[in-house]
């Protein structure tokens, strides 16, 4: 009797919560529909709810209809890695319109979490997984296993099944252009480098950079700081600053976040950015930056998938295939410079220019690659010295 | 005037019955999935459908059920290792550390060791290394707490901090044992060999980690329920000055407890290497599962085999939040899960106050007699014959 009395209250705004949470639903779908964008997906809720309450059947018109799903560590709104691949998602829907059907996942934490994901997609229909984080490798292969049905695709991946491909591109070529950029604009001949990890990835790109910013300033050095982690706005700026602090005037980086450049503008220095266009963040300070493109990728898979021409594979994609380019150039950079990238840009989409073409010599100025030879793939994907301009020690 | 809320009082209950311990938890969890409904409803969703798809996701299909498994086994670890704690006041929050320095020794022993071992004995090498790779994290707090008073609160707290920094370090910091030197591309644990890792049940992911999260669970509640240590602990708990009279030393109770709290942490770590990960993963590590064991101990007020449900129960509503992303027509953000299990704690823990206090409503009758009493001790020193002309 005393407790009923007592939860008397709580009954009741209870009873409020529940009639508001009861009210709503009905008005967002007015919302939705007055958004030509979302009308669309607003009509497929019915389908939808019967599917999801059908459980494991195939949805209507799965023949004709390529179902993709894409798997994000990160949130869509990150500006940098996750953005990129879901604007390659929305190319890929606006190019094949009609024959493919795209749902994503965001903030999907990697390691043993994510095989629960992957399978649910599996399991609901989709046709084609993309993974775009290394750390889902474990569980896209056992998934990949469990449903041989299904076309799976790992970005930065190394393992593969019969149904599990892997793709990334050449971003040293664009870290090249990137590279002369810095060197021209540097008056100091320091510029400073804000990276993730010392991984072969991030060191083939550091030697890039380096190697294209001494083409046009032989003088030129890469001071490089290690921040060991991908995103992390913070951590980002405070290495930026310490390296302006020593007397750097322009920023590379090899980060997720624009927290480098807003440092750099602050300082009144120079800055290349990474995955995407940020010049918003930091206009005075912006050069250029390596920007990732997954669109062109996306549409030739989901087509491949459509006529059956897929196959598993290790794709490393080059600037020629369009995965990736250098950003528009910021004011700063002087007409003379641009047309100098611009030449060797066209050299690497014609193949008469690889960055890696000797004579290369390391840090300590012994010659590591022989005048006119190219390092192989293999050698670059397993890159663990610095060329010499590079200030600092892999770990 | 007198309004029904002014006439709200607390009254503290001696001994709260079994009713009151059962409805608190689940008003705790309706409040919270009602507190939830009304963000949903603002940001455009309707809850009903998000919670019957959170039900379907975790509840209702074979592998829903064995994911929910799968990811409850930690929590309930963790979740004992704070309700052993906690119920005994002494508050450990750093489960999350705990857990990392258990998944670091777990898998350490497994590589060292893993590959001379075979059957039970290997699994035993790693549940044992994990538990005290937990244990260890929490001795300098518990050290600290039982000889010079330092809260543990802050004490484990901060050494999670640490414990993230070490197994970041192990792995992506250096060529160190726990890294795989074949990794070429980007730096990851190495693999632990397959004799280390837990057995799974058929297809599933569903592994023995789950028997031994419920065999503790039930151990724990024997050793406090059962034996003679158990009551010597709740006296301690319940009325530190009666253990003092009664010779149980203090200092004792807190080292023991503790450590064991920090070796279930660490167990979980060890469930999560040798179960599900089979290697050390920094970022696969990393889920909040320490801290969301306190939500767990919290909700299962502290008793051992309450923690068994309730694991269950934050399992399912964390899974639910990637899958809540796939709902058609309907971008479910995946937060709400973790401001689901956020609301749960916090009514879990407003709920405390119906299990100590009941609120009674007091007769009109008395409400006017106290308001006057008020009117007249306010008007009585206006009228000039204050407490002055008396003395």
């Amino acid at each position: 009797m005393k407790l009923r009395r007592s939860l008397l209250p709580l009954v009741v705004a209870a009873l409020i919560a529940a009639a508001c949470g009861g009210e709503d639903p009905a008005a967002p779908v007015g919302d939705e529909t007055d958004d030509p964008a979302a009308a669309e997906e607003t009509d497929g809720t019915e389908d939808g709810e019967a599917d999801a309450e059908a459980d494991g059947t195939e949805p209507e018109g799965d023949d004709d209809v390529l179902r993709v799903a894409f798997v994000y560590v990160g949130p869509v709104g990150d500006a940098g890695w996750t953005f990129r691949h879901d604007v390659g998602r929305q190319d890929l829907e606006d190019a094949l319109g009609d024959r493919v059907e795209t749902t994503f996942l965001e903030n999907v934490p990697e390691g043993a979490e994510s095989e629960r994901v992957f399978e649910d997609l599996a399991r609901q229909g989709n046709d084609l997984i993309f993974g775009t984080s290394f750390g889902y490798g474990d569980q896209m292969v056992a998934v990949s296993e469990q449903y041989p049905d299904v076309v799976f695709e790992h970005a930065t991946g190394y393992q593969t099944t019969d149904n599990l491909g892997t793709y990334f591109g050449a971003v040293e070529e664009s870290r090249y252009l990137e590279g002369m950029a810095a060197g021209a604009a540097t008056e100091s001949n320091q510029i400073g480098y804000v990276a993730a990890f010392p991984i072969p990835e991030v060191v083939r790109g550091i030697n890039a950079y380096t190697l294209g910013a001494r083409e046009v300033n032989p003088d030129a050095t890469v001071q490089v700081i290690w921040t060991s982690t991908w995103y992390d706005p913070e951590v980002e700026g405070q290495a930026a600053e310490s390296l302006l602090d020593a007397g750097a005037d322009v920023i590379g980086m090899h980060q997720d976040s624009p927290a480098p450049g807003q440092a750099a503008e602050a300082a009144d220095a120079y800055w290349t950015g990474y995955h995407s266009d940020m010049e918003e963040f930091a206009p005075n300070a912006w050069l250029t930056a390596s920007v990732w493109d997954w669109g062109p990728y996306y549409i030739s898979t989901a087509e491949s998938v459509l006529d059956g021409s897929w196959e598993s594979r290790e794709y490393y994609g080059d600037m020629a295939d369009g995965i990736f380019d250098v950003a528009p150039f910021g004011p700063s950079v002087a007409d003379e410079t641009q047309s100098e990238i611009e030449a060797r840009r066209q050299e690497i989409l014609a193949g008469d220019f690889a960055p890696f073409t000797g004579p290369i010599a390391d840090q300590d100025g012994d010659e590591r690659v022989a005048d006119g030879e190219s390092m192989d793939l293999g050698a670059l994907l397993s890159f663990d010295w610095f060329v010499e301009g590079v200030v600092g020690q892999i770990e | 005037m007198t309004s029904w809320f002014g006439r709200l009082r607390l009254e503290k209950r001696n001994a709260p019955g079994t009713g009151v311990l059962l409805l608190v938890p689940l008003v705790s969890v309706v409040a919270a999935l009602l507190f939830g409904a009304v963000f949903l409803s603002l940001i455009g969703l309707a809850p009903v459908a998000v919670y019957r798809e959170m039900l379907r996701v975790s509840y209702t299909t074979g592998y829903g059920i064995a994911d929910t498994l799968v990811s409850a086994t930690p929590l309930i670890l963790t979740g004992l290792a704070a309700a052993i704690a906690f119920r005994f006041k002494l508050y450990n929050i750093g489960g999350e550390g705990q857990l990392y320095v258990g998944a670091i020794a777990a898998s350490g022993a497994a590589l060292a060791f893993g590959d001379r071992l075979t059957g039970p004995a290997a699994i035993l090498l790693v549940i044992v290394a994990g538990a005290l790779g937990g244990a260890v994290w929490i001795a300098v707090p518990a050290l600290a707490k039982a000889w010079l008073g330092t809260s543990e609160i802050i004490t484990s707290l901060l050494l999670n901090y640490v414990a993230l920094f070490l197994m970041q370090y192990l792995i992506f910091g250096a060529r160190t044992f726990w890294r795989d030197p074949e990794s070429a591309t980007f730096p990851q644990g190495a693999r632990i060999p397959d004799a280390t890792r837990l057995p799974t049940l058929g297809t599933t992911r569903v592994n023995l980690g789950l028997v031994v999260a419920v065999l503790a669970a039930v151990v724990l509640y024997l050793l406090l329920t059962r034996t003679r240590i158990g009551y010597r602990w709740r006296v301690f708990g319940d009325a530190p000055a009666a253990a003092r009279y009664a010779g149980i030393p203090s200092r004792q109770v807190i080292v023991v407890v503790l450590l064991l709290s920090g070796a279930l942490a660490g167990l979980a770590g060890a469930t999560e290497v040798a179960g599900r990960a089979g290697r050390l993963d920094p970022t696969g590590l990393a889920l909040n599962i320490g801290y969301n064991g306190i939500i767990v101990a919290a909700l299962a007020r502290y008793n051992p085999l309450a923690v068994i449900p309730v694991g269950l129960l934050l399992g399912g509503v964390l899974n639910a939040g990637p899958a809540l992303q796939t709902l058609p027509g309907a971008r479910v953000p995946v937060a709400i899960s973790t401001m689901l299990t956020g609301a749960i704690l916090l009514f879990a823990l407003a709920g405390e106050l119906f299990v100590r206090y009941r609120i009674r409503m007091r007769d009109p009758a008395d409400v006017e007699e106290l308001a006057e009493q008020a009117t007249t001790a306010v008007a009585s020193p206006r009228a000039g014959t204050g407490p002055e002309a008396e003395a």
